[in-house]
């Protein structure tokens, strides 16, 4: 399954939000990528990776999981990106 | 400071601590150990065995960045040992474990392997600007550890540095500075990194003289040579002359005394340290501080989530209460705003943030609510703790704003009262650091405790010359005669009315102004914990009727060059 959003927080996919990304995609038993919207997808579990495409705020993005728990994931990872940070 | 005095040379930095350190000079090489040979014939390794070593070297590394982080947190603080939390999540990164995985099939032993898969990453975040590109430098760091736990490689122990040494290196990462011992270690010189590098804020914490970003004409100065290291200008000089080896070793052997002091005539004068983490509170009780005169409460506020909830807040004013038993701890409620920011709090773009909503106008306002639960941690804290707490409002400007701010400490008392929670009342004081609360020191001490002088915002804002602006720092300086007067004014009219009168600047922590400000009549003073030492020793040598000449000297002199030149004189 797939899900396309858009970020809000402001530093976008770096730093803090990265980070929460990161650990919430490892929570679940599920395979999950992330793919900006003119650009390859990554593994959504590997800090360096996600950092690395420089995914700014307001920016959107595609995350696709497979297994068990993708739709939980696919929640619970678009919340993270659909909440501003001072809110996080 | 002058460049070539005899046979001397000098190399100009960014000096992170007032002190300085005279020693022999040790060069750092943290690479040199993972260097490797080439790899052997990919018929030769066996990708298990490979595999198992892999996983046996990561375990290792996580070990010892444990390892690290509690050390780190213990010394210097919590902020600073997050570092180390960075380093174990690149350590477990599955782009990292893949690379690596991948490499071993293809037939490199394990350390080889993880020198190709860091490579990529380290370009790709090396080839970005700021934050990223420190980034490079995390996973440097966690490559070669990686290697050297793989090939048995040595760890210089820079813990078992010979006694006297200077430290000269490119960089230092975080763990190579928390490992460093402020006994045995003279000083030391980075080519990189700058005030706010993760080596400057540990040398702060340590107390290591230090100074950072020399540029690549460090590695002019050889291994062995005699070096001072003069963390307050920010210089390196190679073979100083005996008078410069003099002057650094005075500094640096200066006598710790646990013991509140007086002046030769037997005036008391406290002596107290400002303190930013709650790891500084341990350096405060070495350094031989009376107790707390500041004590900044943003760092807990800082690089989180959501603000600390109150019993968080009490257990650490609690703990800064404990370890001074005797002593006092002023504590300043939230000072945010100007340069300050925090992510949770909504902070809009100011267009002069240091003449914005800050301190207690925030307190007052938009942030009432973070007010008011900092103030009842504290009111139970002032129950709880050992010391004598005092709490202090900072950037009040005007009468009014002071009386709401006791009037939200007294509604917080009869809350508590009302709750039947266990409280106290501190003092309670106002730090005077804009123009006009100078102007209204009189009307202000008559209601509170004690006024504590903020020499740091006080000059900025007296001589409109912003502290970040190099072009204006000429005029950021206290000794300015206009600084002086305020704070002659300050002193004169807390006394008369009834508060006690304390300094929490940098200018509190320079020995070469003890005497003027003992002059006027300062009841505290407060400092890096650094620098207490000589500070208490100058007062035991200052005799009340010269410092209050010189004072008035000072305070009469229409020019800084003048009032230099009294300090020179006496």
């Amino acid at each position: 399954m797939e899900r396309t959003v858009t970020v809000v927080p402001e530093d976008g996919l770096h730093a803090r939000p990265a980070a929460k990304f990161v650990e919430t995609a490892n929570e679940y038993e599920a395979d999950v990528r992330v793919a900006p919207t003119d650009g390859d997808p990554v593994d959504a579990a590997s800090m360096l990776a996600v950092t690395s495409l420089g995914v700014g705020s307001g920016d959107d993005v595609t995350i696709v999981a497979e297994g068990e728990d993708a739709a939980a994931a696919l929640d619970a990872l678009e919340k993270v990106l659909s909440t501003p940070e001072s809110e996080a | 400071m002058s460049t070539n005095e005899n046979a001397t040379q000098t190399y100009d930095g960014t000096g992170v601590t007032p002190l300085a350190g005279v020693g022999t000079a040790v060069w750092y090489e943290p690479g040199s150990g993972t260097e490797l040979e080439e790899p052997p014939d990919p018929t030769e390794v066996d990708p298990a065995t490979e595999r198992d070593r892999f996983d046996e070297a990561r375990d290792r590394a996580r070990e010892e960045l444990e390892r690290e982080r509690e050390q780190t947190a213990d010394r210097v603080g919590e902020d600073e040992a997050a570092v180390f939390d960075a380093h174990k999540q690149f350590l477990d990164d599955p782009q990292i474990t893949d690379g690596v995985e991948d490499a071993i099939d293809g037939g490199l032993p394990a350390e080889h392997a993880v020198r190709r898969a860091f490579e990529g990453p380290i370009e790709q975040f090396a080839g970005m600007d700021g934050r990223m590109a420190e980034r490079a430098d995390d996973l440097r760091d966690v490559r070669d550890r990686l290697i050297r736990v793989l090939t048995g490689g040595d760890r210089v122990d820079l813990a078992a540095l010979p006694s006297g040494s200077v430290l000269l290196a490119e960089r230092l990462t975080p763990s190579d500075t928390a490992q460093l011992d402020p006994d045995r270690v003279a000083g030391f010189a980075t080519a990189e990194g700058g005030r706010t590098s993760h080596a400057a804020i540990f040398a702060r914490s340590l107390g290591i003289p230090a100074v950072v970003g020399v540029g690549s004409e460090l590695t002019a100065i050889e291994g062995d040579a005699d070096v001072l290291v003069e963390g307050e200008d920010g210089t390196v000089i190679v073979d100083p002359t005996p008078d410069q080896r003099e002057r650094a070793a005075v500094e640096r052997d200066v006598e710790i005394r646990d013991e509140s002091v007086r002046t030769a005539d037997g005036e008391a004068v406290e002596v107290a340290a400002n303190v930013g983490t709650l790891a500084e509170l341990e350096g405060a009780v070495r350094q031989g501080a009376d107790g707390i005169g500041l004590f900044r409460t943003e760092f807990l506020f800082l690089d989180r989530e959501g603000p600390p909830d109150e019993e968080e807040q009490l257990e650490v004013y609690a703990e800064a209460l404990d370890a001074f038993p005797e002593g006092r701890v002023v504590v300043r409620t939230l000072d945010v705003g100007g340069d300050k920011p925090i992510p949770y709090l909504e902070q809009p773009d100011a267009e002069n943030p240091f003449l914005g909503e800050r301190g207690v106008r925030r307190s007052l306002g938009p942030d009432a609510d973070l007010f008011e639960a900092q103030l009842r941690a504290l009111l139970r804290a002032a129950a709880d703790g050992d010391g004598r707490l005092s709490v202090m409002f900072p950037m009040v400007a005007t009468v009014p704003e002071l009386e709401t701010a006791l009037g939200t400490v007294e509604s917080v008392a009869t809350d508590l009262e009302s709750e039947g929670l266990e409280y106290a009342m501190p003092e309670l004081g106002v730090m005077i650091e804009t123009p006009s609360a100078v102007f209204l020191a009189s009307e202000l001490a008559e209601r509170v405790d004690f006024l504590s002088i903020g020499t740091n915002d006080l000059t900025q804002y007296v001589m409109a010359a912003s502290r970040e602006d190099d072009r204006v720092a000429e005029l950021h300086d206290p000794l300015e005669p206009a600084v002086l007067r305020a704070i002659a004014r300050t002193v004169e009219a807390g006394h008369a009315g009834d508060a006690w009168v304390g300094m929490c600047g940098e200018m509190a922590g320079d020995p070469d102004l003890t005497e003027l400000l003992v002059g006027f009549g300062l009841d505290e003073l407060s400092m890096s914990a650094v620098t207490i030492p000589a500070v208490k020793a100058t007062i035991t040598e200052t005799e009340t009727t010269d410092a209050e000449e010189l004072a008035s000297r000072a305070t009469e002199a229409s020019t800084k060059d003048a009032v230099q030149n009294h300090i020179n004189r006496d």
